[in-house]
């Protein structure tokens, strides 16, 4: 484990952050916006943001796609927005993809994008169990990061949890083990001996 | 990149320092995504104009709704008002007249704005 800096894009504090992350380990995450300039720019925003950090971003335009890749890849993350269906009518909305990806992988957190003008999209989909949503504004990539760095962050202290919690079990295994060691050798040593 | 002056005179409708600004001024991804812009534009144009004279509501507004994000990276703040009319109005599936307008102008500052992002594009070779 070793801890790195990274640096989230902030034109007015320019501030840097410590993110722990595990070597071992490379982030996956996706993008699904049928706008490709968009999605092209907030991969190289993440790219920028999160340099330091191994992360892969694979980009869809439908749910469709992003649902045919997502059991080979099994992201940890995904950007998910809402409407899907400028391209193609009948394409899949962001909460049915939602649904479809906890249906799959309830680990995979889930930022959901949606337009001011439907918050109720956004509760709607924290129902569905996404990890956060971001309203499409002017400062949508700054907040999009920040989302992410707390995500990275939760996920980070989740895996920590785990590893305290292994070393917790080993050594009450070997406490137990010593104590047992100890009444074996008492049961066993001659009754009254020098 | 602050908003400059055309040839004409007049003022541009793009302004690249945001997006310079997230792409932290690497010439080679503002380029890339400049090219997926001018390719994504006409085409999204042709879509809404034919959603328009066939007044098919939901296109309108779905098309009109995916544009604000591109349009908004690119910096061409004076059509965001404009297409969130049209999403209004596209959304209340009324004044197909009025939305004839708007796109009437949403053409015409597309068509500047691809113009001025050919030019612009030289310097990020």
């Amino acid at each position: 484990m070793i801890f790195i800096y990274s640096k989230i894009s902030e034109p007015s504090a320019n501030t840097q952050k410590i993110i722990s992350v595990n070597t071992k380990n490379q982030i996956n995450i996706f993008i699904v916006d049928d706008n490709k300039v968009f999605t092209l720019a907030l991969k190289a925003d993440i790219e920028m943001a999160f340099k330091n950090m191994f992360i892969k971003i694979y980009t869809f335009e439908t749910g469709e796609s992003c649902i045919e890749r997502f059991r080979r890849v099994m992201p940890e993350l995904v950007i998910l927005d809402f409407y899907l269906n400028s391209k193609i009518a009948d394409a899949v909305d962001g909460i049915r993809v939602l649904d479809w990806i906890k249906k799959e992988n309830n680990k995979t957190d889930v930022i959901m994008l949606t337009s001011n003008d439907h918050i109720d999209i956004a509760l709607e989909s924290l129902k569905h169990g996404a990890s956060d949503y971001v309203v499409k504004t002017e400062t949508q990539f700054k907040k999009i990061n920040y989302s992410l760095l707390n995500l990275f962050k939760t996920r980070e202290a989740k895996t920590e949890a785990r590893r305290y919690k292994r070393l917790l079990f080993v050594l009450f295994f070997f406490v137990l083990i010593f104590m047992a060691g100890i009444k074996v050798v008492q049961m066993f040593a001659p009754h009254g001996a020098p | 990149m602050k908003t400059d002056e055309t040839e004409s005179g007049t003022e541009n409708v793009c302004s690249l320092s945001y997006l310079s600004e997230i792409m932290g001024g690497k010439k080679n991804l503002i380029k890339e995504i400049m090219d997926v812009f001018l390719k994504q534009i006409p085409e999204e144009l042709q879509c809404i104009n034919d959603s328009v004279a066939k007044a098919d509501y939901p296109i309108v507004k779905s098309l009109a709704h995916t544009m604000k994000s591109s349009v908004s990276i690119m910096g061409i703040s004076i059509l965001g008002p404009i297409l969130q009319e049209m999403v209004d109005l596209a959304k209340e599936a009324e004044n197909i007249e009025k939305i004839k307008g708007l796109n009437l102008k949403l053409n015409q500052i597309c068509m500047r704005a691809i113009s001025e992002i050919e030019t612009a594009k030289h310097s990020y070779v």
